[in-house]
């Protein structure tokens, strides 16, 4: 059961990788002409139209981290301890206080990307999008990093 | 383009008081609620590790939910300024908040 859990945690943080990051660039990068390149059309997305997805999926990893975390604390990060894993250790404990700080931007990040968009919020809207990326990016490169870490050891 | 509603402080005032409450509740320990996992069960208040480690984070998560909804719920009350206000710190608080638990942790990185 504990590995299907972490199977579609993984699964949906991937989701909301590719969402939030999708969403950044056109937020900081909007391309004003219609491109062919890959890079172009990535910066052509209409942004607005993820943020209700990314709140969703935000909430559904989160809460399937939060279910997975009891496991990990009882089994994994002991390992850690004794491995003296302290840098990988460190960095899953930075991950589960940012994305609680995470989790407590949602409702602003939901309301300043809500239609129609207020174009004085433009910035505001950039910057939470900016920070929220980085947190995703953060929990998902830790966490596969833990993940893998027998591996590493083996 | 919509009015604002006397709700619309609610999610700014909502974000900011929940990283500074998470912050402080980190900080302090102040867990609504503790889960021993080898136990399968829940307190609370922080209570004592027992027969394996004690889960403060479920009760931090609360705490800082808790004291941002009736953050939230009090800057609607105040009208008209408070929007303002609340946009320009609306992203640079969980900044901050991030950048506190960098400090915080450091130990796990620097000896």
């Amino acid at each position: 059961m504990t590995i299907f859990l972490l199977i579609l945690h993984g699964l949906l943080a991937v989701a909301l990788l590719g969402a939030i990051t999708h969403q950044a660039i056109a937020a900081w990068v909007p391309a004003a002409q219609p491109a062919d390149s890959f890079a172009t059309r990535a910066r052509r997305v209409s942004a607005p139209a993820y943020s209700g997805a990314i709140v969703v999926l935000y909430i559904l990893t989160m809460t399937l981290g939060a279910v997975l975390y009891a496991e990990y604390r009882i089994n994994i990060r002991i390992v850690l301890e004794q491995l003296e894993a302290r840098a990988v250790n460190g960095s899953f404990e930075l991950k589960e206080h940012f994305a609680a700080i995470g989790l407590g931007m949602l409702p602003a990040y939901w309301f300043y990307w809500r239609r129609p968009l207020n174009p004085g919020h433009a910035r505001i809207r950039a910057a939470l999008t900016l920070v929220l990326a980085f947190i995703v990016w953060w929990a998902f490169l830790v966490g596969h990093v833990v993940n893998n870490i027998r591996g590493f050891e083996a | 383009m919509a009015e604002p509603s006397r709700y619309s402080a609610f999610p700014a005032a909502f974000t900011i008081a929940f990283a500074i409450a998470y912050a402080i509740a980190v900080d302090r320990n102040l867990a609504l609620f503790t889960y021993h996992p080898a136990l399968g069960e829940w307190g609370l208040g922080v209570q004592a590790p027992v027969d394996g480690p004690a889960m403060y984070w479920y009760g931090w998560l609360a705490t800082a939910g808790l004291t941002a909804v009736v953050t939230g719920l009090a800057a609607c009350l105040v009208p008209h300024r408070a929007p303002r206000f609340l946009n320009h710190w609306v992203w640079v608080v969980p900044v901050g908040a991030l950048l506190f638990f960098a400090w915080l942790l450091r130990g796990f990185f620097f000896r």
